[in-house]
């Protein structure tokens, strides 16, 4: 039963968006599982080796530079078992839609010489305009491209523990672990308090009861939120914590690996030296 | 020298008085059963027994040594008593905060500062014992009932107590997987291993206990061996642990049957 | 309004992170001290929980539905630093696992959304709130509109951080390299979405939520409430020294002003109109307008009434124009607290020693 938009379609999105994310999180496990190329790697060299990449898309000045490193994140991900339906649904089209729209504007918007005046209208296209829509929308769609490389070849714990590379504390590892850990857990418990409300209400709900019912799911979920992390504590407690975090990681630097990330800084630091 | 004593402990938490003036004592080696409905303070006794919660009133001893705020401040004392004494929570949500299975044995061993190498292996060793090695690298959310409370019974036992306290080992699990874990806990339980457990599943009490504790509003009401608290239909009813269930069949007769909840699971006697 | 990489120059995005630093910082460090080890559990859950109402589609009035990032509520429910830490560790997880903003972009989002957001949500809630009992419906209000000011504040720093870009940076053929929106556009186009849609959507959840707490677990809202509960500061002069840091932070920063050749947009002196090249630039940031060739008449009559002691932001008698700037600041800056303090000091009381 599809309700009409407007009738409880926030209800409906909500869900969906919801159910979307516990999906995502489930397809980037299994992938990260898979037997790909960057599968293989150790998670520093990844999480090092495609953050430089993004890095080097960010400063580069040319756009031929962004475009090599993009299509240098396409035969990555291809070697590593990530299709390219997978690239477009997860990373490109929502990147394109929303930059998109954003940079068309700028088109004509950016002084400089004319390259296409739109009939009908007095708008012109820029050469400068149609350089920095480019601009954006490549090193939007790199970035995304790279971003999503490693959350579907590198399980997120790793990732997580990868991070003590760039020497961030531990507890704020441990607090991501932990959290990444219990947003599974509200998320379904908010998807079944909305999908309960939702069977429950019949008909036109006005405004107010929508809003109504949207922050009532929020203030109980807080208050569960709360009473896990009391009950948490006191788990945490019970095998020995006092406040200190302590990891454990399996990682371990393979011929492999170092190759890899010999690999990375030489891409990256051709990227940034073609540039100049 | 009793494993565990109580002299008139009065927990009280909101305005609610969950254990009150409690006076117990419990050996070393012993299988005791907390029995009680929910709500009768047996897992809050527990927590106190773990020193999780403090009592406003009385003392509680663990080998001697009581166990107060203050004594939990000293790290020599805290690591030590961790490492006698484990708790398993009822709720796998609440036991199970690591991100990974492996993580979540390896968190015990790593509070109590073991050296890593030595961590490493006795996780394996663990993981392998309770069948759940294939686990490892699981998120603990997307695991079955059974095998959470698995992970769960491995991250507290990698550790080795001397003493092992269970909320409600049986609930929320199915059949099959109540029995295994019953068997876990009489394996593990053979020798100089104390068991606790807090339960109102009465179908399992003469496996996992020597003696039983009948609790009713914060405070102990019986007192005996298993047998002999399940032979008293009286105080079974009276403490909510069996309820009478009476039904009419076509031919107009009453009955009246005592019902036993095992868990989920009801069975009419 | 996650901010995605490409957006940014990576040198704004250092400066960002380099800016968010301190706060986490002071943040662990402060929470560390108020909850000891409680503060993993708490951090940890309270992320999460951020996480998933940013997910929530709320209805609004008008049909329309918003996402908020929910920092009023966290700010009133934690306090600024935990709050701060909590939604940071929110925004790291959607840019690194779920693929919602970008990774350079990590340290602006947490600066405009968690740092600058919880500060102003806290200090808005204060103020409004004053001794009000918990239960009342002037704190309720007072939520609502913390949450409204600081997203609005952090639509703000992004439209600032977006608005510098085509300034800033751009290649030899004078493209933009990154945002391509100066200012004028960028400003306007942001908060137009924020001081509706998004604030109104920020002011659902913490007022909203705040009055559902008020009936069912009053207790969550007491740490800010100002009576000396687990997370309330113990003296607050103390407390105010990192925000007090912070300002001066920014006034030293000031002198980027300059940066910004040309007048703001609107900020035309009555004499700009006749002048060519200034006619030129009015122009250029007005979709190609012409400006009228003389002043128009209200500005010209308005522009004798005053002239301001500090013209242009450069007293006379100071040389250098960097300097000129900063003293304005430092000036302008004093003022506004002064009168903070003046008219908390007449409408406030003495608070009794806890």
């Amino acid at each position: 039963m599809k309700l009409l938009d407007g009738h409880g379609g926030f209800l409906e999105r909500t869900i969906e968006g919801m159910h979307a994310g516990l999906e995502r999180a489930v397809a980037a496990e299994h992938s990260a599982a898979g037997g790909g190329l960057l599968q293989r790697l150790d998670a520093r060299v990844k999480v090092v080796g495609l953050l430089s990449l993004i890095l080097a898309a960010a400063l580069a000045t040319r756009l031929w530079v962004i475009a090599a490193i993009f299509a240098l994140a396409v035969v990555l991900a291809v070697l590593s078992r990530v299709p390219l339906r997978v690239l477009a649904a997860r990373a490109w089209i929502g990147a394109l839609a929303f930059t998109g729209a954003i940079a068309v504007p700028a088109l004509f918007l950016t002084p400089g010489v004319a390259l296409y005046r739109l009939p009908g209208l007095h708008w012109t296209v820029t050469a400068q305009g149609l350089t920095t829509a480019s601009y954006l929308l490549l090193r939007v769609i790199t970035a995304a491209t790279l971003a999503l490389l490693l959350e579907f070849t590198t399980p997120w714990v790793q990732v997580l523990k990868a991070l003590r590379v760039f020497r961030i504390p531990v507890v704020f590892v441990a607090i991501l672990g932990i959290a990444s850990r219990y947003i599974l857990l509200l998320l379904e418990t908010a998807h079944e308090m909305f999908e309960s409300r939702k069977s429950r209400s019949v008909g036109a709900l006005e405004g107010a009861e929508r809003r109504r019912m949207a922050v009532g799911s929020a203030g109980v979920l807080l208050s569960r939120t709360f009473q896990l992390s009391g009950d948490v504590y006191l788990a945490m407690q019970a095998r020995g914590f006092r406040g200190e975090v302590h990891l454990l990681d399996d990682f371990a630097m393979k011929r492999l690996d170092w190759l890899a990330l010999a690999g990375f800084a030489a891409l990256a630091a051709a990227a940034v030296w073609a540039a100049r | 020298m009793m494993l565990f004593e109580t002299a008139h402990l009065t927990y009280r938490y909101d305005r609610l008085t969950a254990v009150e003036d409690l006076s117990i004592s419990i050996r070393e080696g012993s299988r005791v059963a907390l029995v009680g409905a929910n709500g009768s303070g047996k897992s809050t006794l527990l927590r106190i027994l773990d020193g999780l919660y403090f009592g406003q009133e009385g003392a509680v001893r663990f080998r001697g040594e009581e166990l107060t705020e203050e004594r939990f401040a000293d790290d020599a004392f805290a690591f030590s008593f961790r490492r006698q004494v484990g708790l398993v929570f009822q709720n796998a949500d609440v036991q199970l905060f690591n991100p990974t299975v492996f993580d979540e044995v390896a968190f015990g061993p790593l509070q109590l500062r073991w050296p890593k190498s030595e961590v490493r292996e006795r996780v394996h060793e663990a993981l392998e014992r309770f069948g759940i090695a294939h686990l490892k690298d699981r998120v603990p959310h997307r695991l079955s009932g059974g095998e959470q409370k698995r992970v769960a019974l491995a991250s507290v036992l990698v550790l080795d107590p001397a003493v092992l306290l269970l909320d409600e080992p049986t609930a929320a699990l199915d059949p099959r997987s109540q029995s295994q874990m019953i068997d876990l806990l009489v394996e593990w339980g053979g020798g100089a291993k104390s068991v606790i457990t807090a339960t109102h599943n009465l179908a399992d009490l003469e496996d996992i206990a020597d003696r039983c504790l009948v609790l009713d509003g914060g405070r102990v009401v019986a007192e005996g061996a298993p047998a002999e608290i399940l032979r008293d239909r009286e105080l079974l009813e009276r403490t909510n642990l069996v309820h009478a269930h009476r039904h009419r069949h076509r031919s107009g007769e009453a009955h009246s049957h005592p019902h036993i909840h095992s868990g989920d699971v009801e069975r009419s006697d | 309004m996650h901010i995605p990489d490409g957006y940014l120059s990576p040198a704004t995005c250092a400066v960002l992170y380099t800016g968010a630093a301190p706060f986490w910082y002071v943040a662990l460090r402060r929470v560390r001290k108020a909850l000891h080890t409680r503060l993993v559990p708490l951090i940890s859950l309270f992320a999460a929980f951020s996480f998933v109402i940013m997910m929530f589609n709320l209805p609004l009035p008008g049909g329309t539905t918003g996402h908020a990032v929910g920092i009023g509520l966290a700010a009133v429910v934690l306090g600024p630093w935990a709050a701060m830490l909590a939604v940071s560790i929110a925004i790291v997880i959607q840019a690194l696992f779920f693929g919602d903003g970008g990774i350079t972009a990590i340290g602006a989002n947490c600066f405009n959304m968690a740092i600058a957001g919880a500060l102003v949500a806290y200090a808005v809630y204060r103020i409004l709130a004053g001794r009000a009992a918990i239960g009342s419906a002037r704190r309720v209000m007072a939520a609502g509109l913390a949450g409204y000011v600081a997203i609005n504040v952090s639509a703000l720093l992004a439209a600032i951080e977006f608005g510098i870009q085509p300034l800033l940076y751009r290649d030899a053929t004078g493209a933009p390299l990154y945002c391509p929106y100066p200012l004028s556009v960028a400003i306007p186009a942001m908060m137009l979405g924020h001081l509706t849609i998004a604030g109104f959507a920020e002011l659902t959840v913490s007022a909203g939520v705040v009055a559902f707490l008020q009936r069912s677990d009053p207790s969550l809202l007491k740490t800010t409430a100002g009576r000396g509960a687990a997370l309330a500061e113990p003296a607050a002069g103390r407390a105010m020294r990192p925000l007090w840091a912070g300002l001066g932070a920014l006034l030293l920063l000031t002198p980027l002003g300059i940066l910004a050749t040309g007048s703001a947009w609107g900020e035309w002196m009555a004499r700009d109109f006749s002048n060519p090249a200034v006619r030129h630039e009015i122009a250029a940031t007005s979709f190609q307008q012409a400006a009228p060739l003389r002043a128009p008449e209200g500005l010209a009559r308005l522009s004798q009434i005053w002239t301001a002691p500090f013209a242009r932001y450069a007293p006379p008698y100071i040389r250098s124009a960097a300097f000129g700037y900063l003293l304005s600041a430092m000036f302008g800056a004093g003022l506004i607290v002064l009168a903070c303090l003046t008219v908390g000091r007449l409408f406030g009381r003495k608070e009794p020693a806890t």
